[in-house]
């Protein structure tokens, strides 16, 4: 995306109206983007008294940390974290060892089967059970209400797993073929000479399930009903939007509910709902241009 | 090892086959892990779509209840709430295409035109990092920030204006689904137009300028065409999605004041499943309905962007 290409053209170019234009629009585009998700923040160190006595609050005149007391205080918020610690733990180990030694395997060229192997894959990318029948699938495995049955329902993104493969097959295959004269195995052949290649890819892959992982929300509401076991992203929903009083569907409980959690506390769990994500994006996005869009454009 | 091919390939088939099996069986235990999960939670539900055409009791499991043919189907194509859904889905996707569609096309050519390499840089890691947010926090960001005492409101409030509720109108609801999907991800869908965009030969710019065009003129005649196919291969597979596209979203961001106009086809179908004593052999047979759909919808769209010249739908 940040191709340094040669802009000499442009360069020699005059600053022309339509410039300054694009700059203003790009620029408040760019703030609009960024205001809701500052405001939040905002919103979550001001305490109470100062939000309700400002009527626009445009940047943080009393700071506090009494929200996310509050908020630690309530307990919902470390279930939810344990939870989705929990299900990223066991989930994102899941998804990279399937993914990768799936994409591993259908790389490697001439063995009986592999076309029909990797049709029967494709297929899953256009036609799926919906979510009933696998919700009855997990009754039946007796994983309901426990994080297995979130983390085994995520099991490999297709789209990751090709791009994967694709990775694999662009690598030489004289490597593995003097690995294979050396005595090297399949295996033996990945973890040695073909992991070590593909370290951007497999860290691009890795942070893309582990967000993916982060953000999991609608299987866990349909598999879990226990609210001890929800991840985070279902405690966010319960705390905020579950709880949003409407002008004309206001009633007593709903206002008494409104006034439990204020919108300091809501704001501080949008916060630290939304914190990891900000914290691994920048190496996201070191990785995502050039790893897997180049990747998924070339093929 | 090429000695043991060739001879292989002199015995007839069925031994040639089970001595490539056995050579590749290194290659087999590595799919079979994925495989596993695939048949077990990818094909295990597809063979669950069979109550379509059963009458699901409990007691008797996915394969013991009795199959009662059509009839799921007779009460689903009566229901009045399903085909709104159906029609409310493809009215609001196609909107989509409509006014989301062109967004990311629109911001590739501003951020391809702008000349601040630097600022660009940071422009760009604001705009892609929206996509990273689920609609959880995308709704409950929103939700905060559009509410009658959120800073918009608040704004317009102290303008002498009067508040507005952005999430809880019905008509307002459409054009904020619209707002918020662009808001997330155009920046993300850009990616592949500014890829597009970096691949196009630089003298054609420099024989622009040579000839007097104007940066507006250079736009239209050189980026646009350039980057067309890529559009037009987008658009295609977007159009696929036609029956299914944003669930997540307006599952987060509706609520009951928007009832009425947020039930597209996936909405009624957590609806009649989960909020509804549950008829399962109904629910499966509009998920079914819309399984199919979506299928037809896809492969169509796939052929459609290999006619184009672009790459389909399979990466």
């Amino acid at each position: 995306m940040t191709t340094e290409r040669p802009r000499a053209a442009t360069r020699r170019d005059r600053i022309e109206a339509i410039d300054i234009v694009l700059l203003v629009i790009i620029t408040v585009w760019a703030f609009l983007i960024i205001i809701p998700v500052y405001n939040v923040i905002v919103i979550s160190f001001t305490p109470q008294k100062t939000y309700l006595e400002t009527p626009v609050l445009l940047y943080p005149k009393a700071i506090t940390l009494q929200n996310y007391a509050d908020l630690f205080e309530d307990g919902r918020i470390f279930a939810g974290y344990r939870s989705t610690l929990l299900i990223l733990l066991c989930g994102l180990p899941l998804n990279l060892i399937l993914t990768t030694s799936f994409a591993y395997g259908s790389s490697r060229s001439h063995y009986p089967g592999r076309r029909l192997i990797f049709l029967l894959v494709l297929f899953t990318m256009i036609f799926n059970g919906g979510i009933i029948p696998l919700y009855l699938i997990m009754r039946q495995l007796d994983l309901t209400n426990t994080i297995w049955s979130v983390v085994f329902a995520y099991g490999i993104n297709t789209f990751y797993m090709i791009i994967m493969r694709n990775y694999f097959c662009s690598l030489p295959e004289s490597l593995m073929e003097s690995a294979k004269l050396d005595g090297a195995g399949e295996w033996r052949t990945l973890f040695s000479i073909v992991l070590p290649l593909s370290l951007p890819i497999m860290a691009t892959i890795t942070l893309f399930y582990a967000v993916d992982r982060w953000n999991e929300w609608y299987n866990a509401m349909i598999f879990i009903q226990r609210s001890g076991l929800q991840p985070l992203q279902l405690v966010l929903r319960a705390i905020v939007i579950e709880s949003q009083v409407l002008d004309s569907y206001a009633s007593a409980d709903a206002l008494l509910e409104a006034r439990k959690f204020s919108m300091g506390l809501k704001t501080a769990a949008v916060v630290v709902t939304m914190v990891p994500v900000m914290c691994v994006f920048p190496f996201l996005q070191k990785h995502f241009v050039k790893g897997v869009m180049v990747g998924a454009i070339k093929a | 090892m090429s000695q043991v091919l060739q001879t292989s390939k002199h015995f007839q088939r069925p031994r040639g086959l089970a001595a490539a099996i056995y050579k590749n069986r290194a290659v087999y235990t590595l799919l079979l892990p994925g495989l596993i999960w695939y048949l077990v939670f990818a094909y295990g539900p597809m063979g669950g779509l069979s109550l379509a055409f059963k009458d699901y009791r409990a007691n008797l499991g996915i394969w013991g209840s009795p199959w009662v043919g059509m009839q799921n189907y007779h009460y689903v194509f009566r229901d009045a709430a399903f085909w709104r859904s159906v029609w409310r889905t493809l009215f609001i996707n196609l909107g989509r295409l409509i006014f989301e569609f062109p967004m990311p096309v629109i911001l590739s050519l501003i951020l391809n035109e702008l000349r601040m390499p630097r600022y660009k840089k940071v422009l760009q890691t604001i705009f892609t990092f929206p996509h990273f947010l689920s609609w959880v926090i995308v709704s409950s960001v929103m939700i905060n920030f559009l509410s009658v005492e959120g800073l918009v409101n608040s704004i317009v409030k102290s303008l002498g204006g009067s508040a507005f509720n952005f999430l809880g109108n019905t008509t307002a609801f459409q054009p904020m689904l619209y707002i918020t999907s662009i808001w997330k991800s155009a920046g993300w869908s850009a990616i592949i137009y500014l890829a597009a965009i970096s691949g196009i030969d630089m003298d054609q710019y420099e024989a622009a300028q040579i000839d007097g065009a104007s940066r507006l003129q250079r736009i239209a005649h050189i980026t646009l065409p350039n980057i067309m196919p890529t559009v037009t291969v987008m658009f295609i597979l977007q159009t696929g999605s036609i029956m299914s596209a944003g669930f997540d979203q307006i599952f987060n961001l509706s609520n009951v004041a928007v009832r009425d106009v947020s039930e597209t086809l996936d909405m009624y179908i957590y609806r009649i499943t989960f909020q509804a004593p549950p008829d399962f052999g109904f629910s499966m047979a509009v998920s079914l309905f819309r399984s199919v759909i979506n299928m037809v919808l896809l492969v169509l769209a796939d052929r459609g962007a290999k006619l184009m010249g672009g790459s389909g739908l399979f990466a």
